[in-house]
């Protein structure tokens, strides 16, 4: 048995166990990638960095912010399509294959897309000046941090949709309809049947999906990086892009990206935690026993 | 029993990774060893040696000549004239974009993984430098020789730590390019002030029309305008910013560009990611003048802009530019025959007639005598404005820091231009993390 999981498990060893161990090695030493350079210790120095540097807090918010508003309405709205694709009989697929379609898409084509619609000469602006008429000037949407990360939000929402769809889908097929008819000869209305069936029913899924999708939010780097670049002055950082900033665009901080990389994965952590605490379909169990 | 197997499998697991991380280690202090048996066997081995070099020794040239410049074009017959010139020699070109090139350096120096020779950015030299793998190219054979035939001013691009760790490929500098028909049209004359160029900037914007566009803000960008006023980013031995990136002149010139900033007559995609790029902006007839370089003028010739251009308009102190360009570059990592080979590649590349032919497809000559070449002038009609700049023009200080520092300067000056910050404050701020920055 065990010699049969053995090149799976040293691909896993190699490519993803050895890493974070060398990274975290890496976090520790102010880490110099020359293959004739040596490293120094320095202990806690880039943990501290990371804790004192004004750019990583705006990027941690960014990232917050970024969740806090994709990942809610990615999960209402992929519900509710799932609800009303769920109810009809015809089209179904059709539908489906539609909300899916910017998933599959690529990030970066979608991207600039979404760039080309927000930018001071894009089609919002279009609109709003010389066919709407509601001002003559263009509104900055990418020009400063709140609209920006707003914008880049949309992109994400729009194309989080799809996946939440077909998750909660799959989720909703798998109730038994008996329970439905059992509760209408019991009297209960379509939003009764909602919140007393089909919500406790998805719990799971909606623990799946949520964590998923903070994981996702926090991995967040190509709309940001094609819509803004982190531009104006790092204002629409996200954790990512300004890792990415540290690491390649500047003089290789290995060390300080090390850290940042840990620090987030520890706050991905604590959210994962938090949210099974709060939504453990187990924890409903034991209750119930 | 099933709890058990987990157990085992994740000792096993960790047994693995512990196996992978000691022969990373193991392999990193080995290398010297074997290095140094390599060498210790060599004078054994003559006779391998001579069969050695009578084999073609094969150099790989790491480059980001474009491609739709027709550059690369020229660069492969380049390289059949020297292949047919030097038999031994095969040279082997790559290319890579500018960052890919970049980043591509700073993997391979983890592995050795290098190239033989590099042409690319000056901004490379300190930053390759730095990484402890380039070659002191001013030691070699003939170096001194070969660096008198090309502009001085250009190969100071290569110069670190009292030694020349590269010789200029091509230079450039920027000049002021505007539009002629809105210049025309607005009965404007071409400014030869800062002063009159802020202010022609400022009637041709409106109604969707900026009359000005910078790219960037980083010292490339702003440098330009402070040293013409007089200002400075660094003492001169580079080892404080204090009194100079926030000294008067300084903050001064970038509340200038502040208040062209909220007037909407300058704008640029890293101050307002909104903006339209510089390229497109220039075809749409958005932007109507840009300090820039050479290739600002074959992006203007593709897109049909009737276009006219001109040394930076002098400030205060005069007109002061900023170097550009790049530089041909060894590494370490080669073996002696490569290097002996990458360096007369090197040399055939900045002699008068690579130099010419480059000239042809938008690369600015280093090489005096390619300077005055009739051909090349007639390639290019604006060579006597740029010659005329680069007597005057600037290299920003080649220190391994400076790409961090250039970095700060970017954020600091969109901070101070966008309104983010007072521009005393942010340049205040900008000059202590320089010199934290140069400190280290």
């Amino acid at each position: 048995m065990l010699a049969l999981l053995l090149p799976g498990l040293a691909v896993i060893g190699m490519f993803t166990f050895y890493p974070i161990i060398k990274m975290f090695v890496m976090s520790f030493f102010d880490w110099n990638i020359g293959y004739n350079q040596t490293s120094e210790f320095v202990g806690l120095e880039n943990y501290a960095a990371v804790f004192s540097d004004a750019t990583a807090g705006v990027a941690v918010a960014n990232t917050f912010y970024y969740m806090l508003l994709t990942v809610p309405l990615q999960m209402v709205i992929g519900l509710l399509v799932a609800l009303l694709i769920n109810g009809i009989k015809r089209l179904s697929v059709t539908f489906r294959l539609l909300y899916y379609l910017p998933v599959i898409t690529s990030w970066v084509v979608v991207a600039l897309l979404f760039r080309n619609i927000f930018s001071n000469q894009g089609l919002l602006n279009y609109l709003l000046t010389d066919v709407l008429h509601v001002t003559n000037d263009p509104i900055g949407w990418l020009s400063t941090r709140w609209p920006a990360l707003t914008a880049t939000g949309l992109l994400g929402i729009w194309k989080g949709i799809g996946w939440n769809m077909v998750i909660f889908l799959a989720a909703l097929q798998a109730i038994p309809s008996e329970y439905y008819e059992a509760a209408s000869i019991d009297g209960l209305n379509r939003t009764q049947q909602f919140f007393r069936i089909t919500l406790p029913n998805i719990k799971g899924t909606i623990l799946f999906a949520l964590v998923m999708l903070v994981i996702g939010a926090f991995n967040t780097y190509t709309p940001i990086m094609v819509m803004t670049g982190g531009n104006p002055a790092h204002q629409t950082e996200v954790v990512l892009t300004w890792l990415y900033y540290q690491t390649f665009s500047v003089t290789g901080k290995m060390g300080y990206a090390a850290a940042l990389s840990f620090f987030v994965t520890a706050i991905i952590s604590v959210l994962a935690v938090l949210l099974f605490k709060v939504f453990s379909p187990q924890q409903e169990e034991r209750k119930a026993r | 029993m099933k709890r058990h197997a987990g157990y085992k499998l994740l000792v096993v697991l960790l047994a693995a990774v512990m196996v992978f991380s000691m022969t990373g280690c193991a392999k990193e202090t080995a290398s010297p060893s074997a290095e140094a048996s390599e060498s210790s066997s060599l004078p054994e081995s003559q006779p391998v040696q001579e069969t050695a070099a009578a084999e073609p020794v094969t150099i790989e040239f790491w480059h980001n000549y474009s491609e739709s410049d027709g550059q690369i074009a020229v660069l492969d017959e380049l390289i059949s004239k020297f292949e047919a010139e030097n038999p031994g020699i095969k040279v082997e070109p790559v290319y890579m974009e500018w960052s890919a090139l970049h980043d591509g350096v700073v993997a391979g120096a983890t592995t050795g993984t290098l190239p033989d020779v590099l042409r690319g950015d000056i901004a490379f030299v300190p930053q390759f430098g730095d990484l402890d793998v380039l070659v002191d190219m001013g030691a070699l054979p003939g170096y001194s020789d070969v660096a008198g035939g090309v502009l001085e001013s250009a190969n100071s691009t290569a110069y670190m730590n009292g030694s020349y760790y590269g010789i200029a490929a091509n230079t450039n500098t920027k000049i002021l390019y505007y539009n002629k028909t809105m210049l025309d049209a607005a009965k404007l004359s071409v400014p030869t002030t800062q002063e009159e160029m802020w202010k022609t900037a400022e009637a041709l914007s409106g109604n969707g029309v900026y009359g000005f566009v910078e790219a960037w803000t980083g010292w490339w960008n702003v440098g330009p305008y402070i040293w013409s006023n007089g200002g400075d980013v660094l003492s001169a031995d580079y080892s404080t910013a204090t009194g100079y990136v926030n000294g008067e002149v300084a903050v001064a010139t970038i509340q200038k560009l502040a208040d062209l900033y909220a007037a909407k007559v300058l704008t640029g995609p890293t101050m307002d990611p909104g903006a339209v790029g510089d390229t497109d902006g220039w075809a749409a007839g958005t932007y109507a003048m840009e300090v820039d370089g050479p290739w600002r003028g074959t992006a203007l010739d593709s897109a049909g802009i009737e276009y006219g251009a001109v040394t930076l308009p002098a400030g205060a102190a005069g007109s002061t530019s900023v170097l550009g360009g790049e530089d041909f570059m060894m590494f370490t990592s080669s073996s002696d025959a490569e290097k002996e080979a990458a360096w007369k590649f090197i040399q055939f590349m900045v002699g008068e007639e690579a130099q010419v032919a480059m000239s042809k497809v938008g690369q600015m000559p280093v090489n005096l005598a390619a300077l005055k070449n009739d051909e090349a002038l007639k390639a290019m009609p604006l060579l006597p404005v740029y010659v005329e700049a680069l007597k005057t023009a600037k290299a920003r200080p080649v220190i391994p820091e400076w790409s961090e520092i250039e970095n700060i300067i970017a954020t600091k000056v969109t901070e101070a231009i966008t309104g983010v910050k007072k521009v005393q404050a942010a340049m205040d701020e900008a000059a202590e993390e320089i010199n934290t920055v140069l400190a280290r």
